[in-house]
């Protein structure tokens, strides 16, 4: 067991020294020049910040007005809140129902393709299986895949999967991207004997696979998840190719659908925005490490 | 090495168990459409199953760079190209310039900027168009009301002249946040001795972009550029939630692809015929293909200099 703690040890050292060091250098500077703030930054910053935060403001102002006062004064910051719009889109959209179905498809997909990027990633990364370059090839490969959606579409109509929510998330979960890639990466940093030393005290592959490596690799298995979970989650022309039955979008899909019905009606459809919106934009705070570990580690890929 | 003979668990019967399920997804779901691209973009297969399908050769291909859709096809192909071009270059110096702003140690806060910059990645297509259709609402949004104090009006998404590079903007306000982050943690892997050094030898500010961060750099660009150049060659999503997938204007490869595929209303020739959309797709991923290795090339070798 000491040498799993070491192994995760020796995982976290890189990253907490370099922190160290960028901070205590900063602390250095700071020194060095008291007092000097740099405004001309601090002006550019201004103007970032206002790019990509003020359209979900005007967004937000948008879905407490009513379509009343939104056709008088379309850009004038809201007089009275009018919280009902987001229970009506909520009702109107079914929006309920279309959540639903994006955690499922998401949960499911994701966690499908993370099984693929443990199952085949492991052996291939280790060696255990013959051909570790045509398997590597192969992960880069599923990143240029042609525009597909026709022989997609025809598969699952073939197999009798079409327009049902097994086929959709089939097809979602295959959509691995860097996934098995950036987890046979990662696998190289495991310390070999652990495989050995567990082997020798009678562990099974299985065993080891799920109560060694997924342990050890969490936040390897983390960032692969939630890279394919946001594409999952907003993934929405699949949706539209693979479904016939509106009542099995996906949310991303649901709220296109509701754009289609209430154009005329932006007070409405930004709430209904919002409501799509509220629980990216919360679950950003926590996943947000994960997928800056993700991009970063697929540019090293 | 000869690894595949270190395996040291008992039994290789459970390796094999999950290797080859999760290979036989993988396979059945994603290679076997992908390859089969290539077979069907040699028939006229239709949407609906009940029609019979035929091998017609090189037909579709014929038809692709025959007459008849010379216009679509070039307009198409001409859109793309504008696309991925425009929109990776100005993304690339975009985010350049915004990670070398948020690698300065003096600000304070350069965390939530760049959590703030990032975050359009998480929100996807329909809502960062929805946003945006907000924002160049026709009637009294923001940005018609900033043109209205110069007297001026757009028809903004709906102007066949503009709505491509509108698209274009909304597309690097997406995705410039993934670029920030492959750019600041290039920045931050230079060391600092570098700098030290070079101011040292009397460089100013400038010359030390030029000649200190910029050679670092080279990785960091490298990599933006390829994933923006691919990502933008094969992105429609947005295009397609902004302005519809039949629009003269922003019609580009990935559109046609869909638009052939599933067909709809459309101002433009529409065959109807998949196995003609495949052939589209096709002359996109050589197309892709291509401009990615060159690229690749021209990068690797502007590195190493």
């Amino acid at each position: 067991m000491s040498e799993i703690s070491n192994g995760s040890m020796t995982r976290k050292g890189p990253g907490m020294m370099g922190e160290t060091i960028s901070r205590s250098e900063e602390r250095m500077r700071r020194h060095r020049r008291i007092g000097h703030i740099p405004w001309l930054a601090y002006l550019f910053v201004a103007l970032i910040l206002i790019t990509f935060i003020f359209p979900m403001l005007f967004l937000l102002n948008t879905a407490l007005k009513n379509n009343t006062e939104f056709i008088s004064n379309p850009v004038g910051v809201v007089t009275s809140l009018n919280w009902g719009n987001f229970s009506e889109a909520w009702q109107k959209g079914s929006f309920g129902a279309y959540f639903l179905n994006t955690v499922i498809y998401t949960v499911c997909g994701a966690g499908f393709g993370t099984l693929i990027a443990l199952f085949m990633g492991f052996p291939v990364a280790r060696g255990y299986i013959r051909g570790a370059k045509f398997w590597n090839l192969l992960f880069t490969l599923v990143l240029f895949l042609p525009n597909a959606l026709m022989t997609q579409f025809q598969l699952l109509l073939r197999l009798h999967l079409y327009n049902t929510q097994l086929g959709y998330i089939l097809m979602v979960a295959v959509g691995v991207g860097i996934g098995p890639l950036l987890f046979s990466g990662f696998v190289t940093s495991l310390p070999r004997d652990l495989d050995e030393a567990a082997a020798i005290d009678g562990v099974g592959y299985w065993t080891y696979l799920f109560k060694f490596v997924v342990p050890l690799a969490k936040p390897a298995l983390a960032t692969v998840f939630i890279l394919q979970a946001v594409w999952i989650w907003n993934e929405i022309i699949l949706a539209t190719v693979l479904f016939s039955d509106q009542s099995k979008f996906p949310i991303s899909a649901g709220l296109f659908a509701f754009k289609g019905t209430y154009s005329n009606n932006w007070p409405l459809l930004a709430a209904a925005t919002l409501i799509v919106a509220a629980p990216l934009v919360l679950g950003y705070i926590f996943i947000q490490r994960y997928l800056v570990n993700g991009v970063l580690g697929a540019v090293k890929g | 090495m000869n690894n595949q003979h270190n395996y040291p668990f008992p039994s290789r019967a459970p390796l094999r168990a999950t290797f080859g399920i999760a290979l036989a997804v993988l396979t059945v779901f994603a290679l076997v459409p992908a390859i089969a691209v290539l077979f069907v973009s040699f028939t006229d297969l239709r949407q609906v199953s009940y029609l019979p399908t035929h091998f017609v050769g090189l037909q579709n291909y014929i038809d692709y760079f025959g007459a008849g859709h010379r216009a679509d096809n070039l307009n198409a192909l001409k859109n793309t190209l504008i696309f991925a071009g425009v929109s990776t270059v100005i993304q690339i110096y975009l985010a350049l310039g915004i990670a070398i702003l948020l690698n300065n140690p003096k600000l304070r806060g350069r965390n939530l900027y760049r959590a703030v910059v990032f975050m359009p990645t998480v929100l996807g297509v329909t809502v960062t168009a929805l946003v945006w259709s907000l924002m160049f609402n026709t009637s009294g949004g923001p940005i018609q009301r900033v043109l209205e104090l110069f007297g001026q009006r757009s028809a903004f998404f709906g102007d066949q002249n503009i709505a491509l590079y509108l698209v274009i903007f909304v597309q690097i306000w997406m995705v410039c946040g993934t670029s920030v982050i492959i750019f600041l943690s290039g920045l931050q892997a230079i060391p600092q001795e570098l700098y030290e050094v070079s101011s040292i030898d009397g460089a100013n500010r400038w010359q030390q972009l030029r000649f200190v961060t910029m050679p670092m750099l080279a990785p960091s660009i490298t990599a933006n550029v390829l994933l923006g150049i691919v990502n933008a060659m094969q992105s429609y999503q947005l295009t397609y939630v902004l302005t519809g997938a039949d629009k003269k204007g922003t019609q580009v490869l990935s559109l046609q692809v869909y638009m052939q595929s599933f067909g709809g209303r459309s101002g433009t020739t529409l065959s109807q015929s998949q196995g003609y959309a495949a052939s589209i797709s096709m002359v996109q991923f050589v197309l892709v293909g291509v401009i990615t290795l060159t690229t690749l090339w021209y990068l690797r070798r502007k590195e190493q200099r």
